[in-house]
């Protein structure tokens, strides 16, 4: 197979090789998993402790997914320290990151605290609005493209599942159906992409063979 | 271009550096110059060079002063690391220039 030898296109396709192993799909479909489950479990545990079982949960996924990139990805592709250039735009994009995940935790602040004077399907519009606003903005500034379709996904999920609600057709304004098939689909893909990686490459201790030079 | 004793120019093409200019050499050098550093087992998946094939040109790179080669054990596991060196860097600069330099300078 032939690849273009830009060097841009280089680059590109050396931060897409070290960073498509699927890893970042599951856990940010254990992430979104979230949202499908709490409002089930809100009834029981309440809104608080509903979301904050959660987080022992992340952390568990994240320290899972920490070992295989170590012990099931590494030996495969092997490892890379990005060059200044692309360093830099992912120092640039945790901090525009950063900030708006602080502007989404205040509007969701401001949401809470007047939640009985806003409509549903306001809220429904404005959550996906913003996710999909964010996923867009990483998938461009990354060059990931099915970053895209994340977005896609989670900017319909809340509206149609609030439209879907006040028709009487799902419980919890929709969020356990929409975001169980979102979450599902990202660890779905993310699943696809790491054993594709597992059976694409084999597992390589050898790393000798510059004893011969 | 190169002037010649009998005042004579050469091609460009034949300032080009022989060691850079192997396909083998530039996939390998082109991927290291948009890194920091990259180990063995990622360099030969990005080339798509067999173990012996790569071993043989970072050799070359590395003899030439293009590229530093370190080795070190990860736990028990050796790990190689590699490096392009500054004069790498500039020797590929200079050949990217020169390459240019030619493809421009071709007729439609």
């Amino acid at each position: 197979m032939s690849h273009s030898i830009s060097l841009k296109d280089a680059e590109q396709r050396v931060f897409q090789t070290a960073t498509n192993d699927g890893t970042w799909d599951i856990l940010l479909g254990c992430f979104f998993l979230m949202f499908a489950i709490a409002p089930l479990l809100s009834a029981s545990l309440g809104d608080f402790w509903s979301s904050a079982v959660f987080l022992p949960f992340w952390g568990a996924a994240y320290v899972a997914l920490r070992l295989i990139r170590k012990h099931v990805v590494r030996p495969r592709i092997g490892s890379v320290r990005f060059g200044k250039s692309r360093r830099a735009v992912l120092s640039r994009f945790n901090v525009i990151l950063l900030v708006l995940n602080l502007l989404t935790f205040v509007l969701g602040l401001f949401a809470a605290a007047y939640a009985s004077r806003i409509p549903g399907q306001v809220m429904g519009f404005a959550l996906g609005l913003i996710l999909l606003g964010g996923f867009s903005f990483a998938a461009f500034y990354l060059g990931i493209s099915r970053l895209y379709v994340y977005g896609l996904l989670t900017g319909l999920g809340p509206p149609i599942g609030e439209w879907l609600w006040t028709r009487g057709l799902v419980s919890h304004h929709g969020y356990p159906l929409m975001f169980g098939f979102i979450s599902g689909t990202m660890i779905f893909v993310g699943l696809a992409l790491l054993l594709r990686l597992i059976a694409q490459y084999p597992a390589s201790d050898d790393d000798q063979p510059l004893e011969s030079m | 271009m190169v002037a010649l004793k009998n005042g004579a120019e050469t091609h460009p093409l034949v300032d080009l550096d022989q060691v850079i200019h192997a396909p083998a050499r530039l996939m390998v050098l082109t991927y290291l110059y948009v890194v920091d550093n990259a180990d063995y087992i990622f360099l030969k998946n990005m080339t798509g060079l067999t173990w012996g094939n790569l071993a043989t040109h970072l050799g070359k790179l590395e003899q030439s002063g293009y590229i530093e080669i370190k080795k070190e054990f990860k736990g028990k596991k050796p790990h190689t690391t590699i490096f392009m060196t500054e004069r790498g860097r500039s020797a590929f600069q200079d050949y990217k220039r020169s390459m240019q330099q030619v493809l421009n300078d071709l007729p439609d």
